[in-house]
């Protein structure tokens, strides 16, 4: 923890010494979304519909089944849809910063950054931080669009509710607040991911297992990281 | 100047330097050789601040890496360049760009076309005319050291350290890096110093030669001193003795350079 700290340290004074490096970072955050933006839309979909359906089956007793669209909104867009969007990039962007940066630091070439005097902190870390933070929060809507839609789908031609009735609901439970908060938290997501997929990369151990290792442990601290944040901020926004 | 004071450094109960001392003579070549796991590579990175010691002073061009700022360390990085034993250049970019690199961060009103004027020159100068569109990729490992050369003269550095220039490669191309090396000396008239393990090699290029063995420097001199040194280490190691003991009994300094 104190390593970590230390080198979020290290990336604040580099970021603060130097703006990013722009282009750079916008080549970060085509490659972030583009990778991961089918494996999202398909995810996202796919929580939809069993949001609908669950939903469903448990309104259905209560004769409560108009309130599907209010829990897909709640559930789907308030919480899953900046999780969601948040662990698929720390799967796949996330495992791949690590990855990239521990064979850097096995190749030496972090080294030769150092000995040419260019920050590796600045010239590794603030494009991927920059561009996963301004792509997370397109990928987040895309996410709650997906699922809003898979959710209508179903609800309207799988379970026959009241397509105008569900969007109404939806739209009743969701706030501008809510979209604005759902792409705040990712972008606290998005900067976590980053600073520790990063940072598992810069200190991984030599040979091909301490990349497979650093990888592996990126993946799941950002994971969970991201799940104890989610927790975080809901309960300061909501709770 | 370039020199070490007292320098001692551990790694866990692994002693990897033991209070050397030695100032490198600028404008000359210098060779730090010795079997592996010497401490060889560990004194180099002290030089260019990756490490710190445990002990002593790191002299370099002036400021005391030991304890300099990160501000007073990129500056004195400014004036170096560094050959790494892979050459460390980055895949993701073609030669003409891994050695326009340094200057792109450090000369940031060199226009363009100065740039790719200057590529082409130290492209000219390590004998890859033409190679700036290549893909690192497509390399050999003789190119690839030339090219990592190529990068690290390009800012008109003061001093160039070169780590195991050999390494990985076989006898002839082994033996054009070292002419190379000893020709760029002539045409640039800078401080190099060189670590390697090579010591046939070595003998060619290098003014002065250190011999670390236990973490201790045991011979110093130079190469007509070294060559002749009575110091049965550095006999063995000429001779291409592998079989080293594990620590040097005694040590045996000759006159400083």
């Amino acid at each position: 923890m104190g390593r970590f700290s230390w080198f979020t340290v290290d990336f604040l004074r580099a970021a603060w010494r130097r703006p990013p490096p722009l282009v750079r970072s916008m080549e970060e955050a085509y490659k972030i979304g583009v990778r991961s933006l089918p494996i999202l839309f398909v995810i996202a979909c796919f929580v939809g519909t069993n949001l609908a359906l669950q939903g469903y089956l448990a309104f259905q007793t209560l004769g409560g089944s108009h309130l599907v669209g209010m829990f897909v909104g709640l559930a789907g867009i308030r919480e899953l849809a900046p999780i969601i969007a948040g662990s698929m990039v720390a799967a796949k962007a996330g495992t791949e910063m690590a990855s990239q940066i521990a064979v850097m630091r096995i190749r030496e070439e972090i080294d030769a950054l150092e000995v040419m005097a260019v920050s590796p902190h600045w010239y590794l870390v603030t494009p991927r931080l920059l561009g996963i933070v301004l792509v997370l929060p397109a990928l987040t809507y895309i996410a709650m669009a997906g699922m809003v839609a898979s959710a209508w789908a179903v609800a309207v031609f799988q379970l026959g509710l009241n397509g105008p009735q569900f969007t109404q609901n939806v739209l009743d439970t969701i706030s501008q607040t809510e979209l604005f908060f759902g792409a705040m938290k990712s972008m606290f997501f998005g900067s976590v991911i980053c600073l520790i997929s990063c940072y598992c990369g810069f200190y991984s151990k030599p040979g091909p297992e301490g990349v497979g290792l650093a990888t592996n442990h990126a993946v799941v601290l950002s994971a969970i990281s991201c799940l104890v944040l989610n927790y975080v901020l809901s309960e300061m926004v909501y709770g | 100047m370039i020199a070490l004071e007292n320098v001692t450094k551990s790694f866990g109960e692994y002693v990897v330097l033991d209070d050397v001392s030695v100032r490198f003579p600028m404008g000359k070549t210098t060779a730090i050789v010795g079997p592996s796991g010497t401490g060889k590579s560990v004194l180099l990175k002290h030089l260019v601040g990756l490490l710190k010691p445990d002990e002593g002073r790191v002299l370099v061009l002036g400021t005391d890496m030991a304890s300099a700022s990160p501000r007073e360390m990129a500056s004195v990085r400014r004036r170096m360049g560094m050959l790494f034993q892979d050459g460390a250049l980055f895949d993701s970019m073609t030669v003409g760009e891994n050695i326009a690199f340094p200057l792109l961060h450090h000369r940031l009103d060199m226009p363009a076309a100065d740039r790719t004027a200057r590529v082409e020159e130290v492209l000219e100068q390590v004998e890859l005319p033409g190679f700036s569109t290549r893909a690192v990729s497509d390399l050999s490992g003789g190119q690839r050291k030339r090219v990592g050369l190529a990068r690290a003269i390009v800012t008109q550095p003061e001093v160039v350290l070169f780590d195991e220039p050999n390494s990985g490669l076989d006898p002839i191309t082994s033996d054009s890096i070292d002419a190379l090396i000893g020709h760029m000396q002539e045409v640039l008239g800078i401080t190099f110093l060189v670590i390697s393990h090579d010591i046939v090699g070595t003998l060619n290029v290098a003014d002065c030669i250190g011999m670390l063995y236990g973490g201790k420097l045991i011979a110093w001199g130079t190469r007509d001193e070294v060559v002749h040194s009575e110091h049965p280490m550095v006999r063995r190691f000429l001779q291409r003795n592998v079989e080293l003991p594990t620590h040097p009994s005694s040590s045996h300094r000759l006159p400083r350079a």
